[in-house]
């Protein structure tokens, strides 16, 4: 990241020398005013979004979600070790639920748990299942959208979960592949 | 699809209803959870105003359009709008940065106009794989994550396909 930064600060920077020396100041600021702006925005949908999640939590709801995916959790990723497996089926439901930055501690902590097992292939699925995206719900795309004055901001629901549940097939079917190919080579 | 729009609200009430009779404090509870939001977006802003001001460089000084002419012959081929390449390709390196992107997009192109939509649901299918790929697989050696993070980048890119053909025909 801090390499393109670098990298896009100084091409543009050095465009502006040639081009437009008088436009770099403003545009800067611009970019932060509209950082600013942004902020204001995310607040609102933070605001709503952890409020319901804390009650989510305190009800009990999400520990019976998690409890509810851990037979299958123990299915997809072929292991009896009961921590571990509880572990990963917490961040699933989390990530299922678009809790903002709750799926990442409870994933980092199953990945630990697959490893100090040997449990590579484990891991490497959950990191899978992380990285093409999981959400039910975009919690946060919803709301910058109703914050960009949409008329139907909901639209962008099925397309997203199709297109996710494709990405997420995909992603585990060339994976289950790879894993494949590198036992039959060993 | 009008449907959709009574998800959240049947979502809020049937959560709340089940918390009330399980004795929650509502409005403590409430409270508690809006107390967390302030330090997140403390947390996330710097990186919010860094890359929102680097992105604001790039579209004056006309790298964007520079970036994009290049790009957009093969994001036209695969149904994607060009207007969006930056933010599929910012998505894998930085979430708050593509969030960044998105907002500017759904303001500058009306967020119900079709370029938008796709990048909202680019947006919604896609993840931080190298954010991720750091912060969960960090101390190991690198032949070890190659697998997982190239078979997420073209899972995710292929969602990235699918989001816009599925804007287009839904």
């Amino acid at each position: 990241m801090n390499a393109i930064f670098a990298g896009g600060f100084a091409a543009a920077t050095v465009l502006f020398l040639i081009l437009d020396p008088d436009g770099f100041l403003p545009a800067m600021l611009s970019g932060g005013e509209k950082a600013a702006l942004l902020a204001l925005d995310l607040l609102a949908v933070y605001c709503v979004w952890l409020g319901f999640f804390k009650i989510l939590e305190k009800s009990g709801l999400a520990r019976k979600i998690a409890d509810f995916c851990t037979p299958f959790a123990k299915k997809i990723f072929r292991t009896d070790d009961n921590e571990a497996v509880y572990l990963a089926a917490c961040n699933l439901s989390a990530n299922m639920l678009g809790l903002p930055g709750a799926p990442t501690p409870l994933g980092i902590k199953a990945t630990r748990q697959f490893l100090a097992r040997g449990n590579d292939n484990a891991a490497e699925l959950l990191f899978v299942l992380n990285a093409t995206s999981l959400q039910l719900l975009p919690t946060t795309v919803i709301a910058l959208r109703i914050a960009a004055g949409s008329l139907s901001p909901m639209d962008i629901l099925l397309p997203t979960l199709l297109s996710t549940l494709v990405s997420t097939a995909v992603g585990v079917v060339l994976l289950k592949a790879a894993q494949k190919l590198r036992r039959g080579r060993r | 699809m009008k449907y959709f729009a009574l998800v959240i609200p049947a979502l809020f009430l049937a959560v709340f209803l089940f918390a009330a009779v399980k004795k929650v404090k509502l409005y403590d509870g409430f409270a508690e959870g809006v107390r967390e939001a302030p330090p997140l977006i403390l947390s996330l802003f710097p990186y919010l105003a860094a890359i929102l001001i680097l992105s604001e460089l790039f579209e004056r000084s006309g790298l964007s359009a520079i970036v994009t002419g290049w790009l957009s012959p093969v994001f036209s081929f695969l149904g994607i709008p060009p207007e969006i390449g930056k933010l599929v390709l910012m998505k894998p390196f930085s979430g708050s940065g593509s969030m960044a992107m998105l907002s500017e997009i759904l303001h500058t192109y009306g967020a119900d106009s079709y370029i938008a939509r796709c990048a909202s649901c680019a947006y919604g299918s896609s993840e931080t794989v190298f954010y991720i790929s750091a912060v969960y697989f960090a101390g190991l050696e690198k032949k070890h994550i190659f697998t997982p993070i190239a078979v997420s980048l073209i899972a995710n890119f292929i969602g990235v396909i699918c989001a816009c053909f599925f804007c287009r025909i839904l």
